[in-house]
């Protein structure tokens, strides 16, 4: 036996990040979605040193990181440098998604804002799950271009069966729906790594730094 | 009809003013054009010709030559980088109603944007792609990110009057309740005289739009009948009744002029660049005094 495997992320509490961050990434902080309710954010996050390590990091047999953190210039500043971070919750987005892309049998290409958008990305107007590091925008699978009903419905069916309790968004062109993509979502998942740090700062020092 | 007196430049014979407004009014009359509106600045002699100038059109993709200048404002105040990447998506809302609208691909003249669909493009590609093969998909990108107070507000400070930016392109709605971009021929020469200038902001930015400006692929209008040695930065518009084309030119040997030919014609119309191209080729005439500008 070599030695044990190590993931290849360090694991950061966001409260204990500097303030520059902990103001876009919001950690452990509530936001409403889009019915009202609120939301608590994720506290523990991966830290990615560079592209070229998000790169070389496979999340899964087919999903690297780095399809999972491309954002576009309407992302916070802060996010656009490395050491750059993600919810812990990723790593089980992509073994679900894992799942998915052995039922479509073939390539399944998330799209650019597609994986993990920070609270702050302009592109938000509610919380999403977009911000836990647990839903996927699927633009292409395969050859098909999913920007029709049909492509969408298909898809999304496919999805349901093949990942039990996951939420897809139904097709149309109003707010709340799609139309060029489809978005799968196991909602406001907070994944906290047994690796995750300890050593806390205390009540009055966490809402110090929450503020 | 003219709207607007020519001026009579400094350098150019009140008679040589009067011979070109003759010859475009027999070539409007020739072609059948509904409208011919030009507006002609020379920055070697500070001379300017003007015929039915503040006349507005359907700016068609003219536009986008606004829009690029409130992408390079947003890149002046750093609000981003050309090399910042966008995410390509073809979802826009209509200026009428929030309504969702999408760029056709067969209407688009650009594949390799429809293409990049669901990745990231630069924002200096998609400039370029905006300008050089007047990509829809890319000014509807651009224009969503920097928003019509940008654009609007790049014009204002640079004392541009004469370009009304009130939508992005391919929106029918806004289309069918009559809201739509609208330039003039002066409009036009003034954005395209600050930017051959150098004063759009900083000499480096103004340059970089120029540099997409000269890349233009369709050269059917102003260059067509120019001396291949001339150099012609500009942007052409198109849609069922309207054909433009605006840009800096820049003969050897002499400082550059900028021109706005704006035209309007019936629904079935065949001369339009040609049109436009013996416009174009008249005031090269005037203002060089080179007579035979074929190109060779």
């Amino acid at each position: 036996m070599g030695e044990a495997y190590r993931f290849p992320l360090p694991i950061v509490d966001g409260l204990r990040l500097d303030k520059a961050l902990r103001d876009v990434l919001l950690p452990d902080r509530h936001i409403h979605d889009e019915s009202g309710a609120m939301r608590r954010l994720p506290r523990y996050f991966f830290e990615i040193a560079s592209w070229e390590h998000a790169m070389s990091v496979r999340l899964s047999p087919n999903f690297g990181l780095w399809e999972f953190i491309q954002t576009d210039v309407r992302e916070a500043a802060a996010l656009r440098a490395f050491p750059r971070y993600v919810p812990c919750a990723i790593t089980l987005l992509a073994l679900c998604l894992e799942r998915f892309r052995d039922a479509t049998g073939t390539f399944v290409h998330i799209a650019a804002n597609g994986g993990y958008r920070s609270p702050r990305h302009a592109i938000n107007t509610n919380a999403t799950a977009h911000c836990w590091g647990s839903a996927a925008n699927i633009y292409r699978i395969g050859d098909t271009y999913l920007d029709d009903r049909e492509a969408i419905e298909r898809y999304a069916a496919l999805a349901r069966q093949s990942m039990p309790g996951v939420w897809t968004r139904p097709f149309g062109a109003a707010r709340g729906e799609t139309d060029d993509q489809l978005h799968i979502d196991f909602g406001y998942v907070l994944s906290i790594p047994h690796d995750a740090p300890t050593e806390h700062l205390g009540f009055d020092a966490e809402r110090r730094a929450a503020s | 009809m003219p709207t607007r007196e020519a001026q009579a430049p400094s350098v150019l014979r009140p008679q040589s003013l009067e011979g070109l407004r003759a010859r475009l009014e027999a070539i409007e009359r020739t072609a059948g054009a509904r409208s011919l509106a030009v507006a002609v600045y020379d920055t070697e002699t500070g001379s300017s010709f003007r015929r039915a100038s503040d006349r507005w059109f359907h700016a068609a993709s003219t536009i986008k030559v606004a829009i690029l200048l409130g992408v390079y404002a947003a890149i002046h105040r750093r609000w981003l980088l050309p090399h910042s990447r966008l995410h390509v998506r073809n979802r826009f809302t209509s200026a009428v109603d929030g309504q969702l609208f999408h760029v056709s691909a067969e209407r688009d003249a650009n594949p390799e944007v429809q293409a990049a669909i669901g990745k990231m493009m630069r924002i200096s590609d998609l400039a370029l792609h905006m300008i050089a093969t007047s990509s829809n998909l890319a000014t509807n990108l651009l224009l969503d990110l920097v928003g019509l107070e940008t654009v609007q507000r790049a014009l204002d400070e640079l004392g541009i009057d004469g370009i009304d930016v009130r939508r992005g392109v391919e929106d029918e709605r806004a289309f069918d309740a009559g809201i739509n971009n609208r330039v003039t021929a002066d409009g036009l020469v003034q954005l395209l005289r600050i930017i051959a200038e150098e004063r759009a902001f900083s000499p480096e930015l103004s340059r970089g739009m120029l540099d997409l400006l000269h890349a233009q692929e369709f050269r059917n209008g102003i260059p067509a009948r120019l001396p291949n040695a001339v150099r012609v930065a500009h942007k052409t518009g198109d849609i069922s009744t309207i054909a433009h084309d605006a840009g800096v030119v820049y003969p050897p040997g002499r400082r550059p002029y900028v021109v706005a030919i704006l035209t309007e014609w019936p629904r079935d119309a065949t001369r339009r660049s040609e049109t436009i191209a013996e416009v174009s080729h008249a005031v090269f005439e005037l203002l060089t005094g080179v007579g035979e500008a074929a190109n060779g």
